[in-house]
């Protein structure tokens, strides 16, 4: 569903990323991404959802190099994104953004996010009066509407608990399973990933360290070293 | 009576709907009765400064709309509002058009150049986006002072606009004539009103406030985050251009001060004065602006006295006569949602 080839993303003389391959199936199977603070984990899912152009490299997305178009053309066709840092309509009632959303993308079924998301009892509020672990819920469900096809999210578990990070996994994983799409998550918490993740990938220092099931990447000596250390 | 309407309205047709008839309905009484009222009671001299407000109104309601449905304040209508005079001006005199085919001509070329301007500044962020219609507006005032322009656009004299026979149908003469004239800008105010209202309210003014707010999430949700913008953009100088035809049948005359960036200030304070969260606030702020100036002039303090009502006004009123007194009523229980 999603190729990434040789991708490399600098800010000036930064390089943030560095000839990344990888590669994404739409099997149903929540793909987490993990790695230190600064290891090109956002800076990889502004490439794939074209908020950053990469300085070399391609995206490939059902087979169609979509590495020059624009991120409203990727939404429409599919791509869908979630943000490290809340990203909502605060002025806005719950209801009304997703609506907004859903009428753009012609998604009549709304109510299936708001289920799935469990915003019910905050439909008529404005976003911006919600508690913080809410709008993250609602920044998911905004990324939801319109059932996309490759979901990408960063850090969905920011500033929630460990027990609400799960449950929001959870959530994000049946769903994936259900409607049989590809997924991306990236995550701080190693637990949440390695409990809902079929597949799981480390970046380190915006290089591609591996990539394997949570048991092969629990075992491997490097991504041991680089990143999980003895807590794992 | 009037509460068994609305219930009835209610039931039929939902909240909004009745909302939407009720509004058009008030709408209609205004707009009769403010059109023939005046001419009955006030001189024509009052009448030359209501009018002269309502044109101001005008332009501070294409201004507020674009402030409060798409964040951006532009400071360019003046080029639009005294272009739409030399373009009428210059394609009579110059071109040899009829009335009516001077102001449609005029009317297509300031939409081509408010399309392509608004092409090249709605992607840009509040503070540039103002920078830039003020620096476009500035060029085109100075442009028309050009020596080499001179024969068209009568250097700093500005040219005397001499309209024979019918505009759109319309005898020039009535537009001359202060009663007549009044009726006219008040019923254009209100239909303009009436669709910029409208438009707030549609999905194009949901989607604008929703860029307004957030317009990175907007372009991750799929939506084009220019193409309304710049229709928002659009429309304003439209709404310019329709006040500035006005004002030119009216006055006989354009002058390179209808370009100048005081029209742009003036249109800013009249909105802010009104208030920008609806049509009457503009509309009402024009209004007290255009009579407030002569008062002041009377005294022979303009700026001055201008400066003081401006700041008194802001601080008694910060959203304006009409945000101000919404709020008042609405504490005190006026407004039936309220209860
Ligand atoms: N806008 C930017 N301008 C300059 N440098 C940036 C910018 N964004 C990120 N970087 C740098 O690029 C590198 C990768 O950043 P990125 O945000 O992708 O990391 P991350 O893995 O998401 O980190 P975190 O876990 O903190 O979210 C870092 O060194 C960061 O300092
Ligand atoms: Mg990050």
């Amino acid at each position: 569903m999603l190729t990434i080839e040789k991708l490399s993303v600098s800010y000036g003389s930064v390089r943030a990323l560095t000839d990344v391959d990888l590669e994404i199936r739409g099997d149903g199977l929540l793909h987490g991404i993990i790695g230190p603070n600064g290891a090109g984990k956002s800076t990889l899912l502004d490439a794939i959802c074209g908020r950053r152009r990469p300085t070399s490299g391609r995206v490939r997305y059902c087979g169609e190099d979509i590495t020059r178009h624009s991120v409203s053309w990727r939404r429409r066709q599919g791509m869908a994104r979630s943000f490290q840092r809340t990203s909502i309509f605060q002025d806005l009632t719950v209801h009304e953004q997703l609506q907004l959303v859903a009428q753009h993308l012609g998604d009549g079924r709304v109510g299936d996010v708001i289920e799935v998301m469990d915003l019910g009892g905050y439909l008529d509020q404005k976003a911006g009066r919600i508690a913080y672990g809410v709008q993250r819920r609602v920044d998911v469900a905004l990324a939801l509407i319109g059932r996309p096809r490759l979901l990408l999210m960063d850090e969905p578990g920011a500033g929630l608990s460990a027990t609400e990070t799960l449950r929001l996994f959870e959530h994000v994983r049946d769903l994936v399973r259900e409607r049989r799409i590809a997924a991306v998550v990236v995550e701080h918490d190693v637990e949440a990933v390695f409990a809902c993740c079929g597949m799981v990938t480390v970046l380190d220092l915006g290089r591609h360290l591996a990539t394997g099931t949570p048991e092969a990447i629990r075992a491997d000596h490097r991504v041991v070293a680089a990143y999980l250390g003895t807590a794992a | 009576m009037t509460d068994d309407f609305h219930a009835s309205a209610t039931a039929t047709f939902g909240g909004s709907t009745s909302r939407l008839s009720l509004a058009i309905v008030v709408g209609l009484i205004g707009l009769g009765a403010g059109a023939v009222v005046p001419t009955w009671l006030a001189s024509d001299f009052v009448l030359r400064l209501g009018s002269e407000g309502l044109l101001l109104g005008l332009l501070a309601l294409s201004v507020a709309f674009l402030m409060n449905q798409a964040g951006l304040v532009a400071l360019g209508v003046a080029s639009i509002y005294g272009g739409a005079g030399y373009l009428f001006a210059i394609g009579m005199s110059d071109w040899g058009l009829t009335p009516t085919a001077a102001l449609c001509v005029a009317f297509l070329i300031l939409l081509v150049y408010a399309t392509m301007l608004g092409a090249l500044i709605v992607r840009t962020k509040p503070l540039a986006f103002m920078m830039l219609t003020l620096a476009a507006g500035e060029m085109i005032s100075h442009a028309v002072l050009l020596e080499g322009l001179r024969d068209y656009t009568g250097g700093a004299d500005g040219l005397v606009v001499r309209t024979n026979g019918a505009v759109l149908g319309i005898d020039a003469a009535r537009f001359a004539d202060p009663a007549q004239f009044w009726s006219l800008a008040w019923g254009v105010s209100v239909l303009i009103g009436l669709a910029l209202w409208a438009i707030a309210r549609s999905r194009l003014g949901a989607v604008l406030r929703a860029i307004r707010e957030n317009e990175e999430r907007m372009r991750f949700s799929g939506f084009n985050t220019f193409l309304p913008r710049l229709i928002g953009y659009v429309l304003v100088n439209i709404v310019a251009a329709i006040a500035g035809f006005l004002h030119v049948l009216n006055a006989g005359f354009v002058s390179p001060e209808s370009l100048g960036l005081f029209v742009s200030t003036n249109t800013l304070v009249a909105a802010l004065i009104g208030g920008i969260s609806g049509s009457l606030g503009p509309i009402l702020g024009g209004l007290i602006f255009s009579f407030a100036q002569d008062e002041f002039g009377a005294r022979g303090l303009t700026q001055l006295l201008t400066g003081v009502a401006i700041v008194v006004f802001i601080v008694v009123f910060p959203r304006g006569v009409v945000g101000g007194l919404s709020g008042l009523s609405k504490r005190l229980g006026w407004r039936r949602e309220a209860s």
